[in-house]
């Protein structure tokens, strides 16, 4: 059995969610009344284990385990649970926020090394795209004309009487600066090393 | 109703569009030349972070830093109103511009990385970018437009069953930005109306997401196709040729997965996809293959310009069409 | 001092008896009552034990008629306390000619130093003895209203505030929008009623006070007709009543439906929802009243037939609208409500299948007089449902764009009851309730468990959307306790849809000058203990336009709204004269005071600017608006505010401060507290009670730092209607400061509150110590 105990332990977690820099200033976590909407909505929940009330009632009852729960990584930031919650709050937002706090506790970096290229991408070109790990799956997928595409898109840009979408050396240099003084770069070789 | 632009727009180049349908671009900047938007596109311009932030790969600084510096761009060339193809775009600068402005302790921040990236130029000030007023997708533009865009069209679509597809990103994030419904999004079938096309409307299903997911396309592939599927499955119910997209991101999930889905649930989904640009230029008469774009598209475009009655001259060498999926 | 001397002097030939109370020790103990009976400067000084006790009225009454006294000061107790009394006890004078000191409250007992109370408490006679000399005999206010209202709207709130008062003797006019008078309440078939567990039949309920309305000779029912214009002249209302032509001729129609039969157009028919069609000349239901056909305007093509067949010849096709004038003393508002718009929800599909309905439309569809008789069929079949399932909560609850913050109060007991009357009938029906929170208060609760009984079940999630699929709706939601998204198969869906201010209500508060809340009801005088009461003067409301709530509180409002305009024509109501007076020869009709004042008690009738005094508060706000100084506040004249200020520094020494702490009446009971809980207070504090503190002015201020105040602090309870304009004011009066070389911190200014005193006395500690500060430099 569960108990409250009359002497409090401070409810830290809903605390922290409401301080992190993507916390909206209007994010109304403690009006939610668990009426379930957002997860009526939710195509992670239809697919998945995944359910945005309970992991709302979980940071709300100061449950920490609800960061390590596997199933916050089956949302797929659609916000459609944003759009119709009556009561202000904003499930989406939230999950974004425990997902950060799971790799800053280093679990969740193993979720998210596969993604690391793409960071590789953005210092190197200043633009993103998928990340080229991906590239085989996807032409096996999608059929070889995908690779034929990545290999000719500038071509096919120039037919369209498109520039080159590379950014010129100086607009990729402050990129790169910029992504190494916010400590992305760090951060990204942290995530590396997960692997 | 809100105040749309025109111009001293910068129109922000996404890396989707870039790299798997250019062709939206070509075709944005085709529909803005004949409707007299002004516009401008800035080679220095770096990509918003968007795919990397919803891999929860960037952190939110970072993607802010980035986009002050976009930010700046824009304002630095007097094209302050930035105008997205993307709806990831889209949400990721209201966000930045938003953090900017009510955030002061991560303003601070972000000045202090742009100082130390000796770009002390590319501060960012309180309020250079309000993200109500000065951020819009192409759609919206396109939607205050939409009588020069009847003006313009040459070409007789009806007699397609068109439906819409509303990117999450620009309905559901920044509900109280969004024009022409969030709950029962229009804008796209709005703009379809203005080319002379009556849609479908309302369909099951039809506020779900893509179900690319980020993230999910790659590590939960079957959930992201499970919902890919569903949303295609309730269009084939009701007998839909076409399908609009707003998003290069939502766009890809159906035209490079719909034949691998069909494969796999052994049915025929027979939807063409074209992006909202794509469909206006090809109303406005528009090269298929020099403007549209479509020698990327997955989903063949041909035969539903062959429905058409389109004359198709190009001789492409690239062709990205799957061989599987025989039209 | 910048006063007329001249007055001065005439005041000081007025013959002032000061009445000093021991109160058995309660002030003697700590006041040293030699000294102060020797610091005072009057006719007469009197020392008593008991002044509030019955002899005290004959030795104050005797004195006056002795030594033809003109003006009395008590230095007793808090005028809170006794001021009445002695108003009563100087009878002869005129009650308004009495000043009270506070020695007990604000001296004595926050002063326990002998020394110092008694420096306090000269000061405080002193004050009151200054004060009383401009004192001039006032009338209170006697509110007499005209014996007659208006009340608009012809719902069951309407029709139970006109009952009310016609029975009470006041002339009633019902006005009604509609052809019909009933409102809502004759389409919704059933009442719930929680000690019978059963339903009841709502015309049933309402006919007899229909007829009782219709017969009533107190009572005039004008329907088809709307309020156009309203006015206001001291306590009555001009108002201007629309009428649209019926076009049958009330007193000649039989109501025989034979034009009916003939006229061609066919007309979505409201009474069912627009469930089913009636006629361009119609009746809206049976048991109408009036008992007469009408023609609806909008829809009828002009051709004639149906006055070809009227044997009557009561139809006039040509017959005009009118405009018909009429003054009232009271206006009732009771406009009621409208159901939520559907096309804001659109996942709910509403609009696209005739099987998903409003409880409304299932109310009518269930309904004995409705388009299936009573029984409960599908619209878009005629066959009985296999499964119907409720949502709740739609558009309740709900902070989305075009959703409403407030729960609609009835609509899970419409729920319930609706269900219930199912299960009784169609027991092999399954009736599902999909809700978030089930409220069902007070005795309702039994009702709740009844149908728990009868079988009908409770799912506990607020569904996202509705889909259709192959004809069966799919209604998908989280079953929250069992942590399960859901898709519930349903052949009938019924949306509790929330309950929206009408359009009448906006329009007639509109017309009527009267406030509303955010969300568009008509905003109560005060939630708790004005109820019925609006901004205005006069204008009561009641049922929906006031917000959700059920039949049973909607009459219970209209019988208070009834009850409080009866109390106004026949007790009327005394009010304490204390109110704006015009000086109409320096009035140049700017309206500026019109347009500050909240409670909307300035007007211009007959080319002058009137103050209603049964609205004005007094509260001062139209003087600083005033250019031409044409506004006074009796009993707080400036001559009145600038001679209390003079007594109270009336022989400060050197090494003394003295603080002036302007109290409004809350601060001031506030203060008084204090007192009662013997808390102790720095004995430079003097304090002044005025209404407002709108009412203090610069130079009420500069005044009381050139008589030799040290420091000021001006106290407001934060929630009268005027409080955000104080705040303003006061910064104004900071930069006055500034200007003339005052230190502005100087001057404080709190918000106070009745319970609060204890942070007041810190107050009042800590701002006597900043001022020590500041002396010493
Ligand atoms: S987050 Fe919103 S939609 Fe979800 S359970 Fe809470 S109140 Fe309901
Ligand atoms: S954003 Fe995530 S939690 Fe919200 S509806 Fe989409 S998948 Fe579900
Ligand atoms: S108007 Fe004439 S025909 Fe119509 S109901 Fe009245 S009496 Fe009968
Ligand atoms: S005149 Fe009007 S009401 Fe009379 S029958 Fe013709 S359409 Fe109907
Ligand atoms: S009464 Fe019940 S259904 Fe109506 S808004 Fe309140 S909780 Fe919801
Ligand atoms: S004193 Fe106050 S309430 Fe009276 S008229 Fe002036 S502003 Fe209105």
């Amino acid at each position: 059995m569960k108990t409250i105990k009359l002497k409090k332990e401070s409810v830290q977690l809903v605390k922290d969610v409401l301080k992190d820099i993507k916390a909206s200033p209007d994010l109304g976590i403690y009006k939610c009344v668990q009426c379930g909407m957002c997860t009526s909505v939710c195509p992670g929940a239809r697919q998945t284990e995944y359910d945005p009330r309970d992991m709302i009632r979980r940071v709300l009852e100061d449950d920490e385990t609800v960061i390590d729960d596997d199933n916050i990584w089956n949302c797929f930031s659609c916000y459609t649970c944003n759009s119709v919650c009556p009561s202000g709050n904003n499930a989406s937002e939230i999950n974004q926020i425990l997902r950060q706090m799971s790799i800053d506790k280093g679990e969740g970096m193993k979720k998210i090394v596969s993604f690391a290229a793409y960071g590789d991408s953005f210092m190197e070109l200043g633009v993103g795209s998928i990340p080229n790990n991906f590239f085989d799956v996807m032409v096996k997928d999608v059929g070889p004309g995908y690779m034929d595409l990545k290999i000719n898109i500038e071509d096919i840009r120039a037919d369209l009487g498109l520039g080159s979408y590379i950014l010129p050396e100086n607009a990729i240099d402050e990129v790169e600066s910029i992504l190494d003084n916010s400590g992305f770069k760090d951060r990204l070789e942290k995530i590396k090393r997960c692997k | 109703m809100k105040f749309i632009p025109d111009k001293d727009i910068l129109l922000f180049k996404s890396c989707l569009v870039n790299v798997e349908y250019p062709g939206i671009e070509s075709s944005t900047c085709y529909i803005f030349d004949r409707i007299d938007v002004d516009y401008y596109v800035d080679e220095r311009q770096s990509c918003c972070t968007g795919l990397g932030h919803y891999y929860d790969l960037f952190d939110q600084i970072s993607t802010t830093a980035l986009a002050a510096r976009n930010f700046h761009i824009a304002v630095e060339t007097g094209h302050k109103n930035i105008a997205v193809m993307c709806a990831t775009c889209y949400a990721i600068l209201k966000k930045s511009a938003k953090i900017l402005n009510q955030n002061e302790e991560a303003r601070n921040k972000v000045n202090e990385i742009l100082d130390d990236s000796n770009l002390e130029k590319r501060e960012y000030t309180q309020g250079d970018m309000d993200p109500a007023q000065n951020i819009f997708h192409v759609a919206e533009i396109f939607f205050n437009k939409r009588e020069e865009i009847s003006s313009q069209v040459k070409v007789d679509l009806t007699g397609l069953r068109v439906a819409t597809h509303h990117a999450c990103h620009y309905c559901k994030v920044h509900y109280n930005d969004t024009i022409e419904g969030v709950r029962d999004p229009n804008l796209i079938d709005k703009l379809a109306e203005a080319v002379g096309v009556e849609t479908i409307g309302w369909y099951d299903h039809k506020r779900v997401t893509c179900g690319a997911g980020f993230r999910q396309r790659f590590t939960n592939k079957e959930a992201s196709l499970a919902v890919t599927a569903g949303k295609l499955q309730a269009l084939k119910e009701n007998k839909v040729d076409l399908l609009l997209h707003m998003c290069p991101n939502c766009q890809m999930q159906f035209d490079r997965y719909q034949p691998y889905i069909e494969e796999k649930l052994d049915t025929e989904f027979n939807i063409f996809h074209l992006n909202i640009s794509q469909f206006i230029a090809l109303a406005f008469g528009a090269d298929p293959y020099k403007i549209l774009g479509i020698q990327t598209h997955t989903v063949p475009i041909e035969p539903l310009l062959k429905k058409l009655n389109y004359s198709l001259e190009s001789n492409q060498k690239v062709d990205v069409k799957a061989k599987k999926s025989i039209n | 001092m910048n006063q007329d001397s001249s007055k001065d002097i005439s005041n000081k030939d007025l013959k002032i008896g000061v009445f000093l109370c021991r109160c058995g020790g309660n002030i003697s103990d700590t006041v040293d009552m030699e000294k102060l009976r020797s610091s005072v400067d009057a006719e007469v000084v009197e020392e008593f034990e008991n002044l509030c006790s019955i002899n005290g009225r004959k030795i104050i009454r005797d004195s006056i008629i002795q030594k033809n006294l003109d003006r009395i000061v008590v230095a007793a107790c808090s005028p809170i306390t006794h001021e009445k009394t002695f108003q009563k006890y100087i009878n002869p004078l005129n009650p308004y000619l009495l000043e009270m000191a506070n020695l007990r409250e604000q001296c004595s007992w926050v002063n326990p130093d002998v020394e110092t109370a008694t420096e306090k408490a000269i000061s405080l006679v002193n004050a009151s003895i200054e004060k009383v000399k401009y004192a001039q005999p006032l009338d209170p206010v006697l509110r007499k209203t005209t014996k007659s209202a208006a009340v608009i709207g012809g719902g069951i709130s309407g029709i139970s505030a006109s009952l009310s008062l016609a029975r009470q003797g006041i002339k009633t006019c019902l006005i009604e929008e509609q052809p019909t008078i009933g409102g809502a309440m004759v389409k919704v078939g059933k009442l719930f009623s929680p000690e019978k567990l059963a339903e009841e039949c709502a015309m049933c309920l309402l006919n007899p006070l229909v007829n009782e309305a219709v017969e009533h000779k107190n009572i005039r029912i004008m329907t088809n007709t709307t309020l156009k214009s309203a006015e206001r002249r001291s306590g009555n209302f001009h108002l201007l009543i629309e009428s649209k032509p019926r076009k049958v001729i009330e007193d000649r129609c039989i109501s025989c439906g034979k034009c009916a039969e003939v006229c061609p157009v066919e007309v979505k028919d409201s009474w069912n929802e627009d469930m089913t069609f009636r006629k361009a000349i119609y009746k809206p239901f049976a048991q109408a009243v009036p008992d007469v056909y009408t023609i609806d305007l909008e829809k009828c093509k002009n051709c004639g037939k149906c006055q070809e067949v009227c044997r009557m010849n009561a139809i006039d096709l040509d017959m005009e609208g009118e405009v018909v004038p009429m003054t009232v003393g009271s206006v009732v508002i009771a406009t009621g409500h409208k159901t939520f718009d559907m096309a804001k929800r659109p996942e709910y599909s509403y609009g696209r299948h005739d099987d998903i309905v409003t409880q409304m439309e299932l109310a009518r569809i269930m309904g004995v007089n409705g388009p299936t008789q009573g029984k409960l069929l599908k619209p878009s079949n005629n066959k009985v449902p296999e499964r119907v399932v409720m949502v709740q909560c739609v558009g309740s609850r709900d902070e989305k764009p075009g959703g409403r913050k407030y729960c609609s109060k009835v609509c899970c007991m419409v729920a319930i009851k609706h269900a219930n009357v199912i299960k009784q009938h169609y027991p092999d029906t399954d009736v599902i309730i999909c809700y978030t929170d089930m409220r069902t208060p007070g005795m309702y609760e039994k009702y709740f468990k009844y149908a728990q009984s009868n079988g009908v079940r409770l799912i506990r999630g607020r569904p996202g959307e509705i889909a259709e699929k192959d004809g069966i709706f799919l209604v998908r939601l989280e079953d929250t306790l069992s942590r399960e998204p859901l898709e519930i198969e349903a052949d009938l869906v019924v949306l509790s849809t929330a309950m929206e201010p009408s359009d009448g209500t906006i329009n007639v508060s509109g017309l009527l000058d009267v406030g509303l809340t955010e969300e568009l009801f008509v905003k109560e005088k005060h939630s708790k203990i004005k109820p019925v009461a609006t901004e205005v003067d006069g204008v009561y409301v009641c049922g929906t336009a006031q917000g959700p709530k059920d039949i049973t509180d909607s009459i219970v409002q209209a019988n208070a709204a009834a009850a409080k305009i009866s109390e106004l024509i026949n007790g009327g109501v005394e009010l304490e004269p204390f109110v704006a007076s015009i000086d109409q020869s320096k009035c140049n009709l700017c309206k500026k005071c019109i347009d500050i004042c909240k409670y909307k008690a300035a007007y211009i009738q007959d080319g002058m600017l009137t103050v209603d005094p049964i609205s004005c508060t007094g509260c001062g706000a139209c003087i600083w608006e005033c250019e031409n100084n044409a506004i006074e506040i009796m009993g707080q004249t400036d001559e009145q505010i600038i001679a209390t200020i003079d007594g109270m520094l009336k022989d400060k020494k050197p090494e003394e401060n003295r603080i002036i702490a302007f109290l409004d009446s809350v601060g001031y009971v506030s203060a008084d507290n204090i007192g009662i809980n013997k808390i102790s207070v720095p004995s430079s504090v003097r304090i002044i009670k005025i209404p407002s503190m709108n009412r203090i002015m610069p130079k009420h201020i500069l005044h009381a730092f050139k008589m030799g105040a040290d420091g000021i602090i001006m106290g407001e309870y934060p929630y009268n209607p005027m409080y955000s304009r104080t705040k303003e004011k006061i910064a104004g009066l900071k930069e006055e400061l500034v200007k003339n070389n005052i230190n502005p911190d100087r001057l404080a200014f709190y918000k106070v509150y009745i319970p609060y005193f204890r942070g007041l006395a810190n107050k009042f500690k800590e701002f006597d110590g900043e001022i020590t500060c500041l002396e010493k430099g």
